[in-house]
């Protein structure tokens, strides 16, 4: 895979593109990009004949080994990588250690190891083990193995621990990586974390930057450890760690944020000069029945919130497509009526309707970013989108604890009343014989 | 002056010489359907995570709705408003609708039938409901599915008391005159009997009989494949057909699973729905020839086939066994690959059936599937009996 950047922008903004990747040679990510979010390797409720209804180019896949792991035996016995064995082999492939949002027990540590906790429970895995099933996986992006699922609240202790066992493990990760064969066409990308405590920070980037000769990029994390409350951190400072990391590794790296960001993050990421983002925001919505609605027209003021909740009652005889104007296959055919039904009876199809929306409309976030880049205009888009966010923000904070979709894993279907929807139940009212 | 329009038009194009099997082509409002037919369930407007489109390129041209779960989410109210149910889910194809009732007697304890309707509690707040035959069609009638069903009187197929079973039977052709009555779109919509008697063959024919002399345009023949013995199943299908005319399309209910298909297609039978594929899906369970393939063992763990390398689905030709083995009973995902496969394995057996009913080569495909299903030349009685009954006599293999 090769980085190369474009344009930079009247910040630190900058267009790049990834290209020349072993399986579509052909291909060409635009960035800032956003990295799909994968569940045991395929895009979370979509097959690959859905996938391929939402997306008509490759895609950039983020696959966690934690729930890939149990894949070993099958990728080592076809033996051509991980993307072929989830049935996606066209698409381009970031293979990271979690999936920083998944629900797991916290605080379970040893030295130079990182616990995987997968269906079957918790598994050690240590630089080496990462290293051998890298090598059987074949992703086109592998992002070091790291200690990073750590909230920027943490204490010294634990950073300190974060950063250490992070660089000691990257050590073996780059050795291993140039003695690699099966990794030559591949790209290494170094973790920083310590983003809690400037100084560990620091010493964490430079220790990473020590192999600048092997590795194509930085991703940061150690910014939250996925609960929701690590994820309230102040916009100020958390624009101050993407524009100090930024600044202190070279120019041409490629960077990625690692983390469910919400909007207002990403277009500041991006201002700082990151490139690609974890994708598993939209997943987090869709999950919560919840739409993202933002206004890409910088010169369009909008009455409605950014996100919207599908299952309230108001949207029960709204036969109108989830977002006017989107170009998405569920706006193009489906109505807010039709999804809100699906989301309150429970139907598999809610999600798959919601994640094709979401996805889409996440991915045109970019398209939009990218656009005003060129444009030199990034800044009033970022200003756009960051208000909506804070609208919808202030909004959820003003209204009871219930209703706040997102900060539950839960989806809000079952507070639904579906009592006075029911005909069946109105039967008696009326006369039996007509 | 609007030109005159069917709601059903059945032609049958082949007949098999031996068997009493057909294909034909069955006209309905918003799609011509190909029997014999497969329709899978779709029960609150939607297949198990399938998009419509994923279903028209799976070849269905017939699903089915649920009147007691559509009545109560989304109701009627919006589905008027949306102009229907095809319109509601973004399906251009045919649908057909239960009454209702057999949904009611199943899922709810205390459902109580009289002459005027089912009585049944509220799930919701305890309040008595009855669901009348005029009330079930009128439901039927906002969804607006291309073909719908009578409200009968469900009573458990291995129930034993004759007098309940003739009082079923009997009430049951009294609510066809009220739902055909109180029935508001005939030119859009058919209405079909739902022929009833339970394992009574007396009672069948009666029932049979009586709904012949009615101005229908096809029938369904129910109260069967409750859990009564299949040497007890397949007599009254046959009874059923043989009365039934040959112009109108027979729909057999609740009858999904490959063999029955197979051996009730040589009955006479046009039109077939179950759960049974796709809630076996769920389960990791594929459809094959021989069976079902549970993708949970784990000796597919290392298997880089696809579940059957002579089916053309988007799931065999982009996945393995193995990988599918990893993510079943996970990810939904997996549940949507296998639903497509399963969806998939029943529209080809359909097709297949059909084409050799058209090519005059029935009774040698039957005897062809039964040797797949029954490698080790075991077949079941009931299987060997039936199709003999109609003139395939297998060979063991
Ligand atoms: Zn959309
Ligand atoms: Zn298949």
């Amino acid at each position: 895979m090769r980085f190369a950047i474009k344009q930079v922008g009247v910040g630190s903004e900058r267009l790049g593109h990834l290209t020349e990747f072993v399986r579509s040679p052909n291909c060409a990510i635009e960035t800032p990009t956003a990295a799909l979010m994968t569940q045991g390797g395929s895009v979370v409720h979509l097959t690959a004949e859905v996938l391929a209804k939402v997306f008509t180019n490759p895609q950039l896949l983020l696959m966690p080994l934690s729930n890939t792991i149990k894949f070993e035996q099958g990728i080592k016995a076809q033996g051509e990588g991980i993307a072929k064995f989830a049935g996606l082999p066209q698409h381009i492939v970031c293979s990271t250690v979690n999936n920083i949002n998944e629900n797991t027990p916290l605080g379970h540590f040893e030295m130079d190891k990182v616990p995987v906790w997968s269906n079957n429970g918790k598994k050690m895995i240590t630089a080496d083990r990462y290293m051998d099933l890298m090598e059987l996986f074949k992703p086109d992006i592998v992002l070091a193995i790291a200690d990073g699922r750590v909230s920027l609240s943490e204490g010294h202790k634990r950073i300190t621990k974060s950063v250490d066992r992070t660089c000691n493990m990257l050590n073996t990760c780059v050795n291993r990586f140039k003695e690699s064969t099966h990794l030559q066409k591949s790209s290494l990308i170094g973790v920083v974390v310590g983003a809690g405590n400037p100084r560990k920070c620091e010493a964490c980037i430079k220790q990473v930057l020590q192999h600048k000769d092997v590795i194509s990029g930085i991703a940061i994390s150690g910014l939250t450890d996925g609960t929701e409350d690590s994820y309230n951190v102040p916009m100020e400072k958390l624009e101050e760690i993407f524009q100090r990391v930024s600044d202190a590794i070279p120019k041409d790296f490629l960077r990625i944020v690692e983390g469910s960001w919400n909007p207002a993050v990403i277009v500041a990421a991006i201002q700082a000069g990151f490139d690609i983002f974890d994708g598993s925001y939209p997943l987090k919505l869709t999950n919560a029945g919840l739409a993202l609605a933002l206004k890409f027209d910088v010169n369009k003021k909008s009455e409605e919130l950014c996100i919207m909740d599908m299952s309230d009652i108001r949207y029960k005889e709204s036969f109108e497509p989830i977002l006017a104007g989107c170009e998405c296959l569920t706006c193009k055919k489906y109505t807010r009526a039709y999804v809100r039904h699906l989301l309150n009876t429970r139907e598999m199809l809610a999600s798959v309707l919601l994640n094709i929306h979401n996805l889409h409309h996440f991915d045109q976030l970019f398209y939009h970013a990218r656009m005003h880049i060129t444009a030199t205009t990034y800044r009033v888009f970022k200003e756009h989108i960051t208000k909506q966010y804070e609208i919808y923000r202030n909004n959820q904070e003003n209204i009871p604890k219930e209703t706040e979709g997102v900060q539950e894993n839960d989806t809000p279907i079952k507070k639904i009343k579906v009592r006075e929807d029911s005909d069946v139940n109105k039967i008696n009212n009326s006369s039996s014989y007509s | 002056m609007t030109p005159k329009v069917v709601a059903l038009s059945f032609t049958v194009g082949a007949e098999c010489k031996t068997s009493r099997a057909r294909a034909g082509i069955m006209k309905l409002p918003h799609y011509e359907v190909k029997t014999p037919v497969f329709m899978p369930v779709g029960t609150q407007g939607t297949m198990k995570g399938l998009l419509p489109e994923q279903l028209e390129s799976l070849d269905c041209e017939i699903i089915l709705g649920n009147t007691y779960h559509l009545g109560n989410r989304p109701g009627t109210v919006i589905l008027k408003k949306a102009g229907g149910l095809h319109k509601f889910m973004g399906w251009n194809r045919a649908l057909l609708t239960d009454s209702g009732g057999f949904q009611m007697v199943s899922l709810l304890k205390l459902a109580e039938i009289t002459e005027e309707g089912v009585k049944f509690r509220s799930p919701y707040d305890d309040s008595e409901i009855m669901l009348t035959p005029e009330k079930s069609i009128e439901i039927q009638n906002c969804i607006g599915a291309d073909i719908i069903m009578q409200l009968d009187d469900v009573v458990q197929t291995t129930f034993q008391d004759y007098n309940r079973i003739k009082e079923a039977t009997e009430r049951t052709s009294r609510w066809l005159d009220r739902c055909l009555r109180a029935h508001n779109s005939p030119n859009e919509q058919s209405i079909f009997p739902i022929v009833q008697g339970l394992l009574n063959d007396k009672l069948r024919e009666q029932s049979a009989k009586d709904h012949l002399t009615k101005d229908v345009n096809g029938f369904a023949i129910g109260g069967l494949s409750g859990g009564e013995a299949k040497d007890d199943f397949w007599p009254m299908v046959s009874l059923s057909t043989g009365i039934l005319d040959r112009n109108r399309p027979r729909y057999l209910m609740g009858v999904g699973v490959a063999i029955d298909l197979v051996v009730c297609v040589a009955l006479g039978v046009d039109m077939f729905d179950c759960v049974f594929p796709t809630r076996t899906a769920r389960f990791g369970c594929a459809l094959i020839n021989s069976g079902q393939m549970n993708l949970k063992h784990k000796k597919y763990e290392t298997d880089l086939q696809p579940i059957d390398k002579d089916c053309s689905c988007s799931t065999c030709k982009n996945y393995t066994r193995a990988y599918l083995h990893c993510i079943v009973t996970v990810e939904t995902v997996a549940c949507h690959l296998i639903s497509v496969h399963n969806i998939a394995y029943q529209m080809n057996l359909m097709k297949t059936m059909r084409k050799n009913i058209e090519e005059g080569t029935f009774p040698q495909f039957v005897q062809g599937f039964i040797n797949e299903a029954f490698p080790n030349g075991h077949i079941p009685s009931w299987v060997v009996n039936s199709l003999s009954s109609v003139g395939i006599n297998l060979e063991k293999s």
